[in-house]
Parts: structure tokens; sequence; C-alpha cells
């Protein structure tokens, strides 16, 4: 049986910890992780032990947040690891990472895990960067994993009357054959729209009345109807699925995702903690999507059509417009550009706000392109790192996610990435069942049948002759624990290819030509070094990520003729350069050294100065020579 | 919770800023001394507020609850005071009424209004008997101060802001900084006012019929001004004036319901709920959710407005907007002038909406009052009435406006400039309006500093917070009368068969609101009304509702007929049938969350 594997490897992983716990852990520890190994999945009792452990042992470079407690009374504990762990306010660039916000993906917090492993194994990857890690989103869904039967439920504990009867949490799921799991019941019903699976019996299909197919059973989750109202299940304890409570496009009136988003402390403290750290640079996220291997979901219908766009009237009047047309964005730009003085940037985020135009809802052009390269090189990694097999894919993002959230509200570069799933079948079948079959490939193949519970009679006190079986929960995202480091040690690294890209903003040359009479006209060229455009599209759009602000330093010894003297650039591609330009008056007409200051939050600092003299200067390989 | 509250030394502290003696318009930094019952001749200031309900709940201290919200970012304290008599029940099974106001720092009369309701409820208990059967009725949850920061800075600032804004610091124009080029009272007399510079370029010349008014230039005409906007310097050098002042985080754009970040919605903070005293009062509400009829105050236009209130939603369910226009209706009524509107188009959207989120996710039927109009400071005479509604017809006609003023139209503005300086020079004697004077500007050099105090924006005279007050209270009044009040009737017990009683139940819903708002059924906000059967000898054989009653047409549930899920619609009644064997009593019991509990014992024989 499958279920009984699951109980030894978690055996073994206890004793790991145990022997983890023993003493603090010496740095030399993590000479090497893999000896350790990661063999065993850890529940989010133990994850927050192991956290305790770890930084208790790493005191120097790291700090441990309890972020929320959960309604199930877990702890969220967040690791921060880097060398300013000791300081409130950052000067470097962040990488948050949050595991398994979903509960039910415990491969994520494994991940997260591994990845606080290498961080202070080797001090290169964490020297200049903060890293925030939560290993475990949702406490109260994860830990069930852990606990018998076996149960996938992405719902907190929150308790929610799911059926608004007079009763809350009084209908749950029941391992009524006691084998351990929750599965599936079968029932033959007049009703009945499932059928088996012509070819593989164990699977099931809805009927299709136009190919002639009749329905035999009633498909039912496993249990009694403990509330005798008819209904079976419909009022499990928890919850709301804090992987669907953040506050883009959140789901209103569903049953899991609370009354609003954030309604849930998980996810309130857990946006609170981000929203008070502008250092945060780019969002990492392990669950059951994946932004590598596919792309972020670029089809939802928009209520905006940015080639369709309407003016509205008052302000179609006010600029000379057609109310009663449609423009492009393209040619509102062009029209606004005309009446822009010389110089004035107009961007689409002031084009949309002025408009009134809605919420953006798929990724913007600009960053598509970003993860489509981003895309194609996970994909050489993975076949560097022999895990390009064809496999069953990634969930895709769910609307109220996390990633969505911090891609379109927070406006960092978002990656979601998922760890495993099983092989796809070999042959291209376009089948809808494929996956399902799949899946039971899998669990024939590797799993020596333990994936599947396979029906059998069972006497149900209500329901009469049912047949309970199924998929054991956890198979379609969950690999059998001895597969786990392999996975871990040829994934995780792609996380420091990731933040290879982030942008880095510095100045790259100067250039004072005196003008006469103690004017210099002074250029400075601010340069984002980095792979990744500061900010992403995203970022500009929604207004998040703030300008680089270039400052001179010093009061009174000059005036500026033209220029402020904090000056804002809003954006600055990856790879390139823009120029800052001041006049600048030195009314006693001596040399002057003028510091400059270059401030992002999350795309890195830099400080220089120039020379006014009666000589023209030039520092640096950014200006045009 | 019982608060002591303490009048701080900051009290006495500014008591020493007495400005001119007695002013009609009222001094914001005069302290009065707060007696029960209230005053309401002058506006309170936020110390001043909390006094006045230390004060009611130490009169009525059986019919008052003070309870301690939460605290703001400034730390100030924000209370709810609760009026119901326990003898007449629990607060939580009483229909809610929940009132409050000032979520705008600058909108405070909302504030008097809900002090002279809890003053009217408390003082006409046990004299006047509608008053006596209201509060016997429902639960008053009322929170008079919802932005205690913003009020306490309005009032009380010697530089006051806008002060609209929660004191979340937001860097407003991007630059690295935050909150640091606020709008500063450079003649120090109290006010920010307006700045003005002297410009034969300028686009502005003086109004000839009021000189203290510009009016812009015609083509070919010569300039005169320049307007420089809200007094103030470049606090922070980088060449713009007042760019940077507090907040802003727009209290009422950053609830649950249609949340959307601040590049839709231009007062969004970073998250919903950002903000510790609208996180707490979310978390006050959410424990109440007998909560039925919510009212926001806010200022001004003169207008009830109900959601839905962005374009984006759809309209509510046709019964739900049945019963705003029996409430709204009526409160035109109430109070002349004030007209009954749609959120969108009145006003644009408005995201993260306080009400809207009572109304989608709390279940309750919501109003925003925006209280007081600037047109009732008018200045004609009869003859001069006559023509001006005349001239305001023929625009209603052409505009298809409500107040007959095109904003738009620069002209509409200028008259009514001209009419409200009229007003305040002989009606308040000179207190709206600061006459243009010099003054040396460290950017602009010499320029003029005058035009409308802070106190003209939008508030009414003391004169007139009397009339305002009342009316405003009475319509709260009106839709608390009419929260759902249901009557259970066992109105038929016979034997229909050897072992078998037929028992009918009726439910009578005698007000205006449902049991359960139509939006609340349609999404399945919370459990139903709920009405039981039970007894120790009887057994429920079959139970459900009368369709009609005539033909006996019952519609029978199948799964526990003991207890039915229903609502009553508002003037409106329901009926039951159940069918029952066995002996003797038959305990009869209705709950919900909105109207209540009633139980009753009937007898099989």
């Amino acid at each position: 049986m499958r279920q009984r594997k699951m109980f030894t490897w978690r055996a073994a992983g206890l004793l790991w910890l145990m022997s983890l716990g023993a003493t603090s852990m010496p740095m030399s520890m993590w000479a090497d992780p893999q000896p350790l190994g990661f063999n065993a999945y850890h529940s989010p009792a133990e994850v927050n032990k192991y956290l305790e452990t770890i930084a208790d042992a790493n005191k120097k470079i790291t700090k441990l947040h309890k972020i929320a407690v959960s309604p199930g009374g877990r702890d969220l504990y967040l690791l921060e690891i880097g060398p300013e762990t000791g300081q409130a306010k950052k000067t470097l660039p962040a990488v948050f990472v949050a595991a398994n916000m979903e509960g039910v993906v415990p491969i994520a917090a494994e991940a997260a895990l591994y990845l606080a492993g290498l961080l202070l194994e080797q001090p290169e990857v964490r020297k200049d960067k903060t890293w925030y890690i939560l290993p475990v989103g949702n406490p109260d869904a994860a830990v069930r994993y852990f606990q018998k039967p076996l149960v996938m439920d992405a719902r907190n504990n929150r308790s929610y009357n799911d059926d608004m009867d007079d009763r809350t949490d009084e209908d749950g799921m029941e391992d009524i054959d006691d084998n351990g799991i929750i599965t599936m019941m079968r029932v033959k019903d007049p009703e009945g729209r499932w059928l088996p699976l012509p070819g593989e019996p164990n699977l099931m299909k809805q009927a299709d009345w136009s190919k002639g197919e009749k329905g035999i059973y009633k498909l039912y989750t496993e249990g009694v109807d403990n509330d005798n109202d008819g209904q079976y299940n419909e009022d499990g304890p928890g919850g709301i699925d804090i992987g669907v409570t953040f506050p883009h496009l959140f789901p209103f009136f569903t049953t899991d995702a609370g009354p609003w988003a954030l309604s849930e402390d998980e996810s309130y403290n857990l946006v609170k903690f981000m929203c008070e750290r502008p250092e945060i640079a780019m969002t990492i996220c392990f669950g059951e999507t994946n932004f590598c291997l596919g792309l972020p979901r670029g089809d939802r219908k928009s209520a905006v059509d940015l080639s369709r766009i309407k003016v509205p009237e008052d302000i179609a009047r006010e600029h000379q417009l057609d109310p009663n047309r449609t423009y492009t964005m393209a040619e509102i730009l062009e029209i606004a550009r005309k009446r822009m003085p010389p110089g004035a940037e107009i961007t689409e985020a002031m084009v949309a706000g002025f408009l009134g135009l809605g919420t953006v809802v798929n990724p913007l052009p600009e960053d598509l392109k970003f993860y489509n390269e981003i895309s194609q090189q996970y994909k050489e990694f993975l076949k560097a790192n022999k895990l390009d097999n064809k496999r069953l894919e990634p969930a895709p993002d769910k609307d109220g996610s996390f990633e969505l959230w911090s891609y379109y509200h927070l406006g960092v570069p978002t990656f979601a990435l998922d760890y495993w799933t099983p092989p796809a079948l070999p042959e291209e079948s376009k089948e809808p069942d494929k996956e399902e079959k799949a899946l039971l490939d899998f669990s024939a193949k590797q799993l020596n049948g333990g994936g599947f519970v396979p029906w059998k009679p069972f006497k149900h006190p209500t329901m009469g002759e049912v047949e309970i079986g199924g998929f054991v929960p956890y198979i379609a995202n969950t690999p059998p624990a001895p597969m786990l480091d392999s996975l871990l040690k040829s994934q995780v690294p792609w996380v420091f290819e990731l933040v290879k890209k982030l942008p880095f903003i510095r100045i790259a040359g100067t250039e004072v030509k005196p003008m006469g009479s103690g004017l210099y006209r002074v250029k400075v060229w601010i340069e984002n070094s980095g792979y990744l455009s500061y900010p992403t599209a995203m970022g500009k759009r929604n207004n998040r990520i703030p300008p680089v602000v270039v400052s001179l330093t010093g009061k009174n010894e000059y005036k500026i003729i033209e220029g402020k003297k904090r000056s804002l650039v809003a954006d600055i591609p990856g790879h390139s350069a823009k120029m800052v330009q001041w006049i600048i008056q030195v009314e006693t007409g001596e040399p002057l050294t003028v510091g400059l200051e270059v401030f992002t939050p999350n795309a890195g600092r830099d400080h220089g100065e120039i020379r006014l003299e009666n000589k023209t200067t030039e520092s640096g390989s950014g200006g045009p020579k | 919770m019982k608060q002591t509250l303490v009048i701080t030394a900051i009290l006495a502290m500014l008591a020493a800023f007495a400005l001119t003696p007695t002013p009609i318009y009222g001094d914001p930094f005069k302290k009065h001394e707060v007696t029960v019952p209230l005053r309401f001749d002058y506006y309170y200031s936020y110390d001043m507020v909390n006094e006045a309900l230390a004060k009611l709940h130490k009169a009525y201290p059986r019919l008052t609850k003070l309870d301690l919200v939460g605290k703001s970012e400034e730390g100030r304290s924000i209370y709810c005071m609760t009026v119901n008599n326990p003898k007449t029940g629990a607060e939580l099974e009483k229909p809610g009424v929940y009132v409050d106001a000032n979520i705008h720092g600058n909108e405070i009369q909302g504030a008097e209004v809900a002090l002279y309701l809890l003053d009217y409820l408390l003082s006409k208990y046990g004299e006047n008997e509608e008053i006596t059967r209201l509060v016997d009725k429902n639960c008053f949850y009322v929170v008079p101060v919802v932005n205690v920061d913003g009020r306490y800075h309005f009032l009380e600032d010697q530089r006051p802001g806008d002060n609209r804004s929660l004191r979340v610091p937001y860097d407003d124009d991007r630059d690295g900084m935050v909150d640091e080029d606020f709008p500063d009272d450079l003649d120090g007399d109290g006010n920010i006012c307006r700045m003005r510079i002297r410009d034969p370029h300028g686009r502005y010349k003086t109004d000839p019929q009021e000189t203290r008014l510009m009016i812009p230039i015609k083509p070919g005409e010569k300039g005169e001004w320049t307007r420089l906007g809200s007094e103030g310097i470049d606090n922070d050098g980088d060449g713009q004036v007042n760019e940077d002042e507090e907040g802003y985080l727009d209290p009422n754009r950053n609830f649950g319901y249609e949340w959307m970040p601040r590049y839709i919605e231009g007062g969004a903070g970073d998250y919903p709920l950002s903000g510790v005293g609208l996180k707490a009062l979310a978390q006050y509400i959410r424990k109440h959710p007998n909560i039925c009829m919510s009212w926001a105050l806010h200022n001004s236009g003169g207008m009830f407005l109900r959601g839905p209130s962005t374009k984006t939603e759809e309209e509510y369910p046709a019964k739900d907007i049945a019963v705003y226009d029996y409430l709204g209706q009526q409160s035109e009524r109430i109070i002349p002038g004030y007209s009954y509107l749609l959120s969108v188009p009145a006003v644009s959207s408005t995201y993260g909406d306080f009400t809207e989120w009572m109304v989608m996710i709390n279940g309750c039927y919501g109003f925003v009052s925006e209280l007081y109009m600037t047109e009732q400071e008018q200045f004609r005479t009869i003859a001069e009435n006559k023509q001006a509604e005349a001239i305001k017809k023929i625009k209603t006609s052409e505009t298809g406006g409500e107040s007959g003023y095109n904003w738009d139209d620069w002209d509409d503005w200028t008259n009514l400039g001209r009419e409200r300086l009229k007003f305040n020079d002989h009606v308040v004697q000179g207190e709206l309006f600061k006459p243009w004077k010099p003054f040396k500007h460290p950017t602009y050099g010499d320029i003029e500093i005058g035009g409308w105090v802070k106190l003209s924006t939008r508030l009414p005279a003391p004169f007139m917070l009397k009339e305002m007050v009342h009316r405003n209270a009475m319509t709260i009044i009106f839709s608390a009368g009419n929260t759902p009040e249901v009557t259970m009737e066992v109105f038929e017990i016979q034997k229909t068969g050897p072992d078998l009683y037929r028992i009918r139940v009726r439910l009578e819903n005698r007000k205006a609101i449902p049991t359960m708002s139509y939006h609340a059924q349609q999404v399945n906000l919370y459990p139903k009304d709920m009405l039981t059967i039970s007894g120790k000898d009887i057994k429920v054989v079959a139970g459900g509702e009368i369709r009609d009653v005539y033909t006996n047409d019952v519609s029978y549930k199948e799964y526990r007929s003991e207890i039915q899920f229903l609502t009553i619609p508002g003037f409106d009644k329901v009926e039951y049938q159940f069918l029952v064997s066995g002996t003797g009593a038959v305990f009869v019991s209705y709950s919900s969350r909105h109207a209540g509990k009633i139980s009753k014992t009937v007898q099989l024989k």
C-alpha cells in the first residue's frame, strides 16, 4: 500500500529531525546539506522546529519572523537570511520566496527548506541579497498530509458554514472503509451521470448522451450524511483556502475564498509584511503552478481591450476626440504626446489611469518578453539536469492567488515554480482522460499500484451497496519521498539563475561641460546593468515601483538653473542607460565637487561625484563618446 | 466596555489659542463645556466628541454601552456607542442599526448628526412613545468619528492640511521622501487659504461685480492674476509646492468589497483594510451580525446615495431596490432639497467603498448621506429667488442635472461665489472668507493670500447645524423604524388523522426591510432564518412552506423537515405547515440574524 510507504518515509524524516534538534548546529554542518538528506516530508510543526534550530545556529545571518497564527493555532514562520538581518532598513535588494500557499503541495515546503540550506551553506549566494523564505503559507491545510486519514483539502481551520444550515462543520468526509485514505464512493443510481471509462474500468467518465452513453453511477466523496440532510460531506471542517485569498481577481462569493480578499491573517499579514519591505525585488512562489515551464495565464477576458478604447465623453470633448469611436492605446499615446510639452513622458499607465481603464488581467506584452526568454533558459536548464522528460502540466494560476497578486499588485517580477508532476504518457494522446490515465500508469509502474485504491464493494449505512475507491490524494503533485533529494538538488538552484536576472541600477558615467560665466551642463547616465527592466511593465503600469531618484547633494554652494535636485527616472529597461541632466551655476567661479546619489528601494543604489571646473570632464562608460 | 475618557492636556494647551471673541461661524479652537442634553450650536472637537459620549453614557448607563473599537494610526481611540434596552432583549437578538460618520477627516458634521441621534434617542426614551418603541426594538451602533486623526487635525491644527486621509504616509510625488511637502499656514491665521500673484499674462482677472473673486479672461482680454494654489512653500526644495501632503489613503476606498489598487482607485492603500483603525472597525462590525441597516455620513451635496458604488458592478436585485426606494423617497421628504440617488453616476465609482462592503459582504441595506448643500447659503430676495429658480429649471432641463448647476460652467461657479460672499458678509459677518492680503513668498515673491477658510468647505454655519442634525437623524430613525419586525402566529392546530396533527404557522414582517436582503439570499451570505418545531413526545412527519393556504398546496421538505429555512419579505408574510404525530407540548421557534428570536409553545390535544 502506498499509504504505508509514506508513513515509513515520515518515520525516517522524524529521526532525521531529532538528530538535528539535539544540539545547536555548527555552521560546518551546512558544508553539504546532502548527507542530511531530503528523504522525507516534514509536517508544519517539524518545519517550524527546524527553522528555529537553524535560525538559532546562524544568528548572525538569519532572523526568524512569526508573521501570523492560523485559525488552527499554527505559527507561520518566515526565515530571513542575509547580511542585513540585523537592520530594519535594508539597502540590499531582497528576494521573497513563498511556498505551499495552497497547503496541499508538500514538496514546495521541502524545496523552501532546501533553498534555505543552500543559502546557509553558500556565502556567495547570500552576500548581496536579503532572502525572505516562507516555507508553509497555509499550515492548517498542510498538516493534513501528515494526518490520518489522508485527505487533500486546501482550507484552513476557520469554521465556515458551507451549506448555510443551522450547524457549522458538521458533515465532513470519513474514512468509512478504514484504509487510512479518503477516496471516492460510486453508487448505482437511476440519475447517475458517470460510467466506467471503456477500456479502463477503474476510471470514471461523465456520460455523453450525444454519443449514446448512459450514466450508471453517482459519485460522492467518502463519508456519511452526518446531519441527515440528504447531502454527503457538504460541510466539513474549515475553512478558507489561503491560496486564493489575495486581492487580484479575488473570487467573491465562493465557498472557499473567505468573505473578502485578505480576510485571514495568514494572507493579510503576509501582504502587510511584503508591503512594508520595499526592498523586495522579486517573488518566487513554490507551489503547483509554473511560470517558467509555461507562462502566466494570458487569456483572461479583460474589461479593457487596449486595441478598442472608448474615450469618456467629457474627456473626449475636452481633448477634441471622438467619444463615439474606439482608439488603440498606440493612437492615444500618439495624440497625447503631441500635446505634452517636449521631453515630458507619457506612459500607458498615465493614459489608462486618466481614462479610467480597468484593472490589468493579463501579463503586459513587455513582461511576456522576459517570461518567454526565461522559460527557454529554464528548459535548457532542465535538459542539462536531465529533467526534461515530458510530465503532466502544472496547474494553471488561479484567480486570487499569491503569485498573481505579486505580479499584478506588487509589480515585481514573479515566478511560480512547481517541482514535480507524474510523467505524461509517451504517446500524444488527445483524450480528455489522458491525465488520469497517466496517473494510473505512474501508480502501476512506480508505486506498485499504491496510487490508486481499486473500487471495492462496501455496505454504506444509508446508501446501501456502494463501491469505494479512486486515486490516493496527493499522487498528482507529490513524488515518493525517496525521489525528493534528487528533485530538489537538481531544480532548486534554478532560483539562483532567476535572481541573476534582477535589475541593478548604477551610475554609468558623467559629463561636465562648462558653458561660461559659472554655468555648467552636467549629464549623468544611469544604467541598469541587469537583465530585467526596472521596473517590470506591470510595476510601471500600477505605479507601485518608484522611479530611480538621482539627486545632487550639497545645498548653498550652487544653484540649479535647469533640472531638479531630486530627478526621477521612471524606468530603465534591462541593459540600458538613461541620461539625467542639469545646468548648474557656481557663482563663486571656484571649482566645486558636487555629490551624486542614486536611490532605488530594490535595485541597488550608487553614489558618485561631479567636478565643476573650467574644463570638460568625462568619466565612466555611459556617455556617448 | 466602559472607558474612562480623558480630556488631555492638549485641550488646555489649545484653549490658549483662542482667537477673536465669540465668532459667529464657530471657532474651531474654542473648547466648550459639554453638557447633557448635548448642544448643537458649535462643532465638537475630537476630545469633545469623546467627552460627549462619556457623559451620555454616564447619564444613561442602562441603555448605553461605550465600546473601544480600536486605535488609529496616531493612537487615538475610535469609540462606538450602542443604544440597547437589555430588558427587552440582548443586543445581538435585535435588528442592528449602524451609523458612522467622519470617515473622511474633513467631513466633520456627520459626527454632530451621530451625537444628536444618540442624544435624541436617549433623552426621548420614556417620553416619546415612538422613540421608546424604537429603542426597545432595535440596537443602535453609533461611531461618531471613524477618522479620529483626521478630525483632530482638521479642527485643531494651527497648520491644517486637507485631513481627509488616514495618517498612513504615502509618497505622493514618488521622490523617495514621504509626506514632506504639506501646505503651510504662511500668514499664521489658522487657515490654509489660496495664493495668487499679480501677473499681466495671467489667465484670470478680478471679477468686476465682486472684487474678491477672480474670473477667467476671455480671448483677447488682458490678464491680471495667476493662481498659485493652496497656501504653502516648497518645503523639500524640489521646485514643487505642496505636492506631498499627509497620506493620501482614503479610508472609504479601502474596505474589502471590490477593492482596487491605486492605479485604478486613487485613494487605495497598498491592500484592503490597510489602516489599523479600519481593520479594527471591520472586525468590530463582523462581531455584530445583527446589523441590517447601515448609514455612513459624509458631506456634501444633499444626497442619499445607494449602491452599486462602482460602474463595473451589476445593479442590485429589483426587490432590494424597492426597499431602497421606499426608504430613500421618505428621506427626501424629511429633508427638503436632498435627493435620493444612485452612487454611480451621482458620484464616480468608488472601489473599496465602506457602504458597499456593508451591503455586499455583510448583507445590510446601506445609505451614504452627503450632508449639507452649499446652495443653502442663499442670499436672495423673493423675486431674485424666483428668477434663480426659473434659470435653474431651464438648466436642469438642458443638462439633465439635479442641482441646476453646471459645475463645468465657470459662470455658475462665479454666481455661486458671489452669492456666497454676500452670505458671508451679511449672514456670518465675514467669517467665511479672508480678504486678499499681500505676502512675501520665498519662491514667488510678492503675492497675495486670501480666499475661503477651512470651515467654509461644505460645512453649515453652526446656526444652521441644529436643523441639519435633526432632519438627518430623523431619516436614520425612519429607516430604523423599518427594520424587520416579525410576529409569529400558530394559526391552526388540527387533527387530520389517527395520531397526526396539522400545525400551521404564520410569520409576518410588519416593516419594509426584509429579514434577509435579496442580495444576501442570492449569494448565500449567511444562513437564512430558521423555523423549528420540536417536542419531547412528538415526531415531525413532514413540514414545508404553504404555497396556497386555501388549496392546501404545501411544498414539503424531504430531509429534516422539523427545520425550515426561510426569509420574510418586507410588509409580507410566509406560512408553514407541519404534520406531527405524538402528544403534548410542541415548541415552535423562529430565529433570524436580523429579526431576532420568537418562540411559542402549543399543545396537541
